[in-house]
């Protein structure tokens, strides 16, 4: 493979939005190290600036329909990447904003928290780009490395300590593991760019090589059984760093499997769809049941996560143009939902300091908007229309069911109800229980404008998703010339789709 | 107003519980005016749609239709024909109601309105959806207010399952109680009714979403699905797909309705609910189990309903006599009037599943009759629990002194319940009966049976509160004097005995949408095979007019225009 490297002004065009946040990210760290006294807030908010100038060019280049690939086909920004981009700043603008409050538990290094939230962005911002298995694997790292640092913020809390631990050394496991299976796929086909991977036979190298790539991934995704560090590593990182974690990197690496699955392993359907109509069952039920258990909000987050993922892997299942249309919508849905369950769980362990979920008996006298915002998120988590998870969880099914995916949807939906237990027992708490103590909680500023973003976007999702539909459907318009609009060209033969 | 009626009745719910949220809880009569006028607006709609609804020209009418997602093919597609119609109206009178009733909520007022009004809308867009994404959408919508209802204002359920007889010997209510866990409080009721509902709705949803797949069309337009979605005879699992389809939507819309043995979160449910949600739940939310098997099994595949709905008959029996027998050993007033619901419940789909004009009709116009007649019972077992906090028969009574006009109330509803002539669960109950009599002999005299019981029962039931010696604990009870308080009672009584005595308007309308519909299913031919007749492809309204005396295996069935009311 040659790479050449002649490229004009223009394609770097292509690389604006990366090249501008490098660069404000430098300033920010150089204001942060020149101007100690500043307030840390100012920071945040000139990040939140740079993100949405950033943000803007995006919007610009999707109006547009800018696309194209630089280095040889490694980076590619077609405008499912495009889609990615915008929804990891999206992400990336409301966890920075939901922190504010909370940087002032960091004893050190305040500053430079925003410094790795952005870098992390970045990061997640060339996965969605990547298209071939090196700068998959460089920008996996890349996005990676800012979270290792991140999630064990809280120098003096034993939990946050484990939690980063354990969170680096199985995501090193899992780059070792990544690694390998690149090169057992680069030996077997000599490609690296998905595309041209197509026509590949499928040997044993090759299917090792790529269940070794899927086994990383799975473990930046969560899906069971690559979970293990999930409950942990949310419960012990600072909760804005879970709210980023259990967002933004799901769906970078959402978007390079679309691209593995149905780019590069597109002709192999038939043998990987048993493989995530498996994956998929087992993380939502996993997921769902051992939720049940828990007793604080952040692991019942965490495992409603898990099952989450599995939902998501449903529509990789189906494997067709609708399917990833499914995805990037049921993703938009998770976005809002998710980052507003948090965010309320932010501002109560702000007031009260512990997240447990018996510290939210009561929370509708103590604050009802705080009560009413984590009620809707948490039914749009569960799918209760008419909320954008609703939409999503059908949106997901009507794609799976086209493929004939019976028994995936049927443990789908037997999964919707026993999500509908835990989160129920949540908003008990919250609702019909009293509270111990009545004093009412107060919230920030940024934090109310991130739950109203949040409440506004699972609600305009849910009631009128038509733009968003578009939106998505248009974003994956390149996936059609590999598997066709929506109908089987393959047939549907899972063994356990009867 | 005109065409757009079901916009205003369908939003007028949503648009007060909006306006309620920026209402503080500290100026109720506010937060009680807005709930008034969203109710009103919505039930003056629902009584224009009523009258103004077309019974000559039939089908369906008032279409709304607005594009949601085209890549779906799911789009907000609103109409009523003769069988919604009826129930529109008894939702949002009922809810009218139900805003009285609860007049003298002190806690979190603005909150209980809020999830009200979303539960009435809820239940009356399922009545008024023609797309099967936005019945499943509504349906679904109206069960997570039922958890929030009965769990912050609900009251626990006490010891409701004891039930003693005169002998003094214990008697409990055994598939209650094996589902049951043994568990009393409010939470768990609303716990088991939003969990049972939600996993049979994924049940129908199932069903749904096979219809979708099969159907091919792209659409969960249930007009297009009815008229050109071949299923038949597609073999699946050893039997055919059509079979599985129908056990699925009906046995996922059959727990809601409520059929034995599916019934367990129902009576639980009602006891721990305050009084104007038991209305709603026992009046509207039931039905809509009725109605969606009507819409959906009915309309989508019915080929496989004239097949398969023996199963209602024969369960409908079991639901009858155990919901009569239960209702007459409880001791707690909600759980009587909650299981008397399951077991009147059970005459709806006797009369469905006879399948002629006559037990069809009489079915429908039973949900309404029920909805009016359990709702005031409901109502009157909210005002005697607010003035006793006591729900227990035995420990009670002697009240008519104290309140002479909630009893002469009582006596009515249970007069309507019972069916007595001069109501319109009479007019109800006699034509189903009448309907099945050629098809099910035996489930006809049971359903006589299960009347005599429910004269029983709800004598027992009104001696136990209101005559006999009273108890001194609740001489401070008083009767409902507030034009508020008598207010939803004197309304539902008015709209029971009004069509009790003029039904023809109602029967005209209900014959308009029952007629097509029977029309379809007694076709021996499958329609969507020939493709001639009612497969008028694109048009939103087929005009079916019942003029044509097609399979009129029935005595009775052979007059279309004749309003029952006659034979009284």
């Amino acid at each position: 493979m040659t790479f050449s490297l002649n490229m004009t002004v223009s394609d770097l065009l292509l690389l604006l939005p990366e090249i501008f946040l490098t660069c404000w990210l430098c300033v920010v760290l150089i204001i942060d190290f020149s101007l100690p006294r500043l307030p840390k807030e100012r920071l945040a908010y000139l990040s939140v600036a740079g993100l949405v100038v950033t943000l803007g060019c995006l919007g610009w280049f999707d109006l547009n329909h800018i696309s194209g690939t630089l280095f040889g086909n490694m980076f590619v920004l077609d405008r499912m990447a495009i889609f990615f981009k915008i929804f990891i700043l999206g992400a990336t603008i409301l966890v920075i904003l939901a922190s504010i409050e909370y940087v002032n538990r960091f004893t050190l290094f305040r500053g430079e928290y925003y410094c790795l939230v952005v870098m992390a962005a970045l990061g997640m911002m060339f996965m969605a780009s990547a298209n071939d298995l090196l700068s998959v694997f460089v920008s996996l790292e890349f996005a990676t490395l800012g979270f290792y640092v991140l999630v064990s913020y809280l120098r003096d809390d034993l939990a946050s300590n484990e939690g980063g631990l354990k969170f680096f050394i199985l995501g090193v496991f899992a780059a070792g593991l990544l690694a390998y299976g690149i090169s057992l796929v680069y030996g077997e086909t000599g490609k690296l760019v998905f595309s041209d991977m197509a026509s590949a036979q499928a040997t044993p190298g090759l299917v090792i090589g790529f269940l070794l790539i899927f086994a990383s991934l799975g473990f930046k995704i969560g899906a069971v059984p690559f979970h293990a560090w999930i409950p942990d590593t949310y419960h012990g990182a600072p909760t804005p760093v879970t709210t980023f974690l259990s967002i933004a990197p799901k769906a970078a690496a959402f978007a390079i499997l679309l691209r593995i699955f149905l780019v590069a392993l597109v002709t192999f359907k038939p043998l990987w769809v048993s493989l995530l109509v498996a994956v998929s069952i087992v993380s939502m039920t996993y997921g769902n049941i051992v939720a049940i258990a828990q007793r604080n909000i952040k692991r019942l987050l965490a495992y409603s996560g898990i099952a989450q993922v599995g939902n998501v892997l449903i529509g990789l299942a189906a494997g067709t143009k609708m399917g990833s249309d499914a995805i990037l919508f049921y993703l938009l849905a998770y976005l809002f939902a998710n980052i507003g369950a948090f965010a309320v769980v932010i501002a109560v362990g702000q007031a009260i300091g512990r997240d447990e979920i018996d510290d939210y008996r009561g929370l509708n006298r103590r604050s009802p908007f705080l009560a009413f915002a984590m009620l809707l998120f948490l039914l749009s988590l569960a799918g209760v229309p008419p909320l954008a998870g609703f939409v999503g969880k059908l949106y997901i099914f009507v794609a799976a069911i086209k493929e004939g995916l019976y028994t995936l949807i049927a443990v789908g939906l037997i999964n919707i109800v026993i999500s509908m237990y835990y989160y129920l027992i949540v908003v008990k708490q919250m609702y019909i229980n009293e509270p111990v103590d009545p004093s009412p909680i107060g919230i920030s500023g940024p934090m109310r404008a991130v739950i109203y973003i949040g409440l506004a976007g699972t609600l305009v999702i849910g009631i009128y998703p038509q733009p968003f539909t578009d939106w998505v459907v248009s974003a994956t318009l390149m996936f059609a010339s590999f598997i066709g609009p929506s109908a089987t060209v393959i047939p549907p033969g899972p063994p356990l789709g009867g | 107003m005109g065409e757009y009626a079901l916009l205003y009745i369908l939003f007028a719910p949503f648009a007060g519980a909006l306006a309620l949220i920026f209402v503080s809880n500290r100026q109720p009569l506010l937060v009680r005016s807005i709930a008034v006028s969203a109710a009103f607006v919505s039930l003056i709609s629902s009584l224009y749609l009523f009258y103004a609804y077309d019974p000559v020209k039939g089908g369906f009418q008032f279409i709304q239709k607005f594009e949601w997602s085209r890549q779906l093919g799911i789009s907000l597609y609103l109409g009523v024909d003769g069988i919604g119609t009826p129930l529109v109206l008894a939702s949002s009178i009922l809810l009218f109601a139900g805003i009285f009733v609860s007049w003298h909520i002190k806690d979190r007022t603005k909150e209980f309105y809020i999830w009200l009004l979303i539960l009435a809308a809820a239940t009356i867009g399922v009545f008024m959806s023609l797309d099967l994404f936005f019945l499943y959408f509504f349906y679904e919508m109206s069960v997570i207010p039922m958890y929030l209802l009965l769990g912050m204002w609900g009251s626990h359920t006490k010891k409701y399952l004891e039930m003693t007889d005169p002998e003094s010997l214990k008697r409990r209510d055994s598939v209650g109680f094996i589902l049951n866990f043994g568990s009393n409080s409010k939470e768990y009721a609303a716990m088991k009714l939003v969990l049972f509902l939600s996993a049979f709705a994924v049940v129908a949803l199932m069903g749904i979403l096979l219809i979708y797949k099969y159907a091919g069309l792209d659409t969960f337009d249930i007009l297009v699905l009815r008229e050109q979605a071949n299923l038949m005879n597609i073999p699946v699992l050893g039997t055919t797909l059509d079979k599985i389809i129908w056990v699925l939507i009906f046995f996922g819309f059959a727990s809601i309705a409520p059929l034995w043995p599916l019934h367990s979160w129902s009576p639980v449910g009602h006891a721990a609910a305050p009084a104007a949600t038991s209305m709603l739940h026992a009046g509207v939310l039931m039905k809509l189990g009725h109605f969606s098997i009507i819409r959906v099994a009915f309309e989508i595949l019915p080929e496989t309903t004239r097949e398969l709905m023996p199963i209602a008959a024969v369960l409908c029996m079991f639901s009858i006599m155990y919901g009569g027998f239960v209702a007459f050993y409880a001791k707690d007033t909600k759980y009587v009037i909650g299981y008397s619901s399951s077991s009147h419940m059970g005459y709806v789909f006797l009369g469905m599943a006879a399948l002629n004009y006559i037990s069809l009709s009489g079915a429908v116009i039973y949900m309404f009759a029920h909805a009016m007649a359990t709702g005031m019972l409901f109502a009157m077992a909210g005002w005697v629990y607010d003035q006793t906090h006591s729900r227990d028969i035995p420990s009670l009574g002697g009240l008519s002194n104290k309140m002479p006009f909630i009893s002469a109330c009582f006596i009515v509803a249970c007069m309507a319940s019972i069916g007595m002539p001069g109501t319109v669960n009479f007019i109800a109950e006699i034509m189903i009966i009448v309907g099945s009599w050629n098809k099910y002999p035996v489930q006809v005299i049971v359903a006589m049976l299960g009347i005599v019981l429910t004269l029983a029962y709800l004598f027992k039931m009104m001696r136990g509160l209101f005559y006999g010696p009273m108890n001194q604990k609740y001489s401070h009870a008083h009767d409902a004097i507030a034009t508020v308080d008598r207010l939803p009672l004197l309304i539902m009584i008015a709209i029971s005995i009004g069509f009790g005595i003029f039904p023809m308007h109602l029967y005209d309308v209900v014959r308009s949408g029952v007629d097509p519909l029977v029309a379809r299913i007694t076709q021996v031919v499958p329609v969507a095979e020939t493709g001639e007749g009612l497969g008028m492809r694109g048009k939103v309204t087929t005009p079916e007019r019942p003029s044509v005396p097609l399979a009129a295996h029935k005595p009775t069935s052979d007059m279309p225009q004749v309003p029952r009311a006659g034979r009284e």
